[in-house]
């Protein structure tokens, strides 16, 4: 009645139909999985030199103003690992505002987290990893700056979603030697 | 030999037949497709990574699901750029964005987890920054090893063929 190839057929479909219903289900709960983390961040200082960063592609790197943040972060973010949690991607921002500019988002600093053991970070005196620097080259008028930690969960499988988590408000001062004009 | 005592055994009515039945399946796939891309925005929502430089969050052969929707683009997003002039779409996070007041004109620098060093050594010489039509969309959803099938088409093209030789003659054979 039935051969060989027709039941095979039969038991595949079946089973990708299972799967495909199974993986819609688990993209759309993970992102409700409940988790507490916690977290601790404080800014030290921010020094702002010239000529210090160099990007081989930008030619006007050697004459922009780098800023260089020293921070503390204390956090704990094991409860945010759940059974479809791959890494988590923490990164560090700086966000601020200039007359020519709406929105202006940098990231300083980042990690990839891809267990408990890893998750809780304890940061002490911490320099920024990238190198900060306006789009003009200097930091005049810059405005509402922000240092917030976000985590950016990725799963196995499913829907990708961010967490915004502390933020602090600061100030970026321009460079101590009178350079041009008056600070 | 076995096709041409099939075609008088059915007649060529139902040859026309099984012809219009291939026909639609590829139309249908085309239609679903082309929705797709006109829901989410993009030119095609969905993509395979193709290289290792997102890992470990993303690796070759992964499947990703995208959305082109018109709101800004932010920092720490994982978005698919493709160069002007250059035919390869890449799978990055953003690192830096700069949204002007007056245009809403968005320069964006991306970088991937696995490099060291930012995008500005794949961009077009000159580029320092990538702009919001360079994007073909941001990384919603994410189905690992997915897309294997199409890396394996991709690296070997006679697999590519007799896959859709064996589709068509099984098409043609087939009665239903």
């Amino acid at each position: 009645m039935y051969n060989f190839l027709q039941r095979l057929s039969g038991v595949t479909s079946f089973a990708m139909s299972t799967l495909m219903a199974l993986v819609v289900v688990i993209a759309l709960t993970t992102p409700f999985i409940p988790s507490s983390p916690t977290f601790d961040m404080s800014l030290h200082n921010v020094q702002t030199t010239t000529g210090r960063a160099m990007d081989p592609y930008d030619r006007m790197s050697r004459k922009a103003e780098y800023a260089r943040l020293t921070f503390d972060l204390d956090a704990d973010l094991s409860t945010m690992f759940n059974w479809n949690t791959k890494l988590l991607f923490a990164y560090v921002t700086v966000d601020y505002t200039t007359p020519g500019f709406e929105t202006n988002r940098a990231v300083i600093w980042d990690r990839i987290i891809k267990n408990k053991r890893q998750a809780k970070l304890k940061l002490r005196k911490h320099h920024n990893k990238y190198a900060l620097r306006n789009y003009p080259l200097t930091f005049e008028d810059v405005e509402g700056a922000n240092l917030t930690l976000h985590i950016n969960p990725v799963p196995y499988l499913g829907i990708m979603y961010d967490k915004p988590v502390v933020s602090i408000p600061f100030t970026i001062p321009r460079p101590v030697k009178p350079a041009a004009g008056s600070a | 030999m076995d096709f041409v005592t099939n075609a008088k055994k059915f007649g060529v009515r139902s040859l026309l037949l099984q012809g219009l039945t291939f026909l639609s399946v590829l139309t249908s796939a085309f239609m679903i497709w082309k929705g797709l891309s006109l829901f989410t925005n993009s030119e095609s929502p969905v993509v395979v990574v193709l290289s290792g430089s997102m890992e470990p969050a993303y690796y070759r052969g992964d499947i990703l699901f995208l959305n082109n929707g018109y709101s800004p683009i932010e920092v720490g997003e994982v978005v698919v750029y493709k160069l002007k002039d250059k035919p390869i779409p890449i799978v990055h996070r953003v690192l830096k964005v700069h949204t002007q007041r007056e245009t809403g004109e968005q320069f964006l620098l991306t970088k991937g987890d696995n490099n060291n060093a930012d995008d500005r050594g794949l961009y077009n010489p000159g580029q320092l920054w990538i702009q919001r039509d360079e994007i073909i969309g941001r990384v919603k959803g994410f189905v690992p090893y997915a897309g294997m099938g199409t890396i394996w088409m991709n690296d070997y093209p006679q697999l590519k063929l007799g896959l859709l030789g064996t589709l068509c003659v099984l098409s043609l054979f087939s009665n239903d």
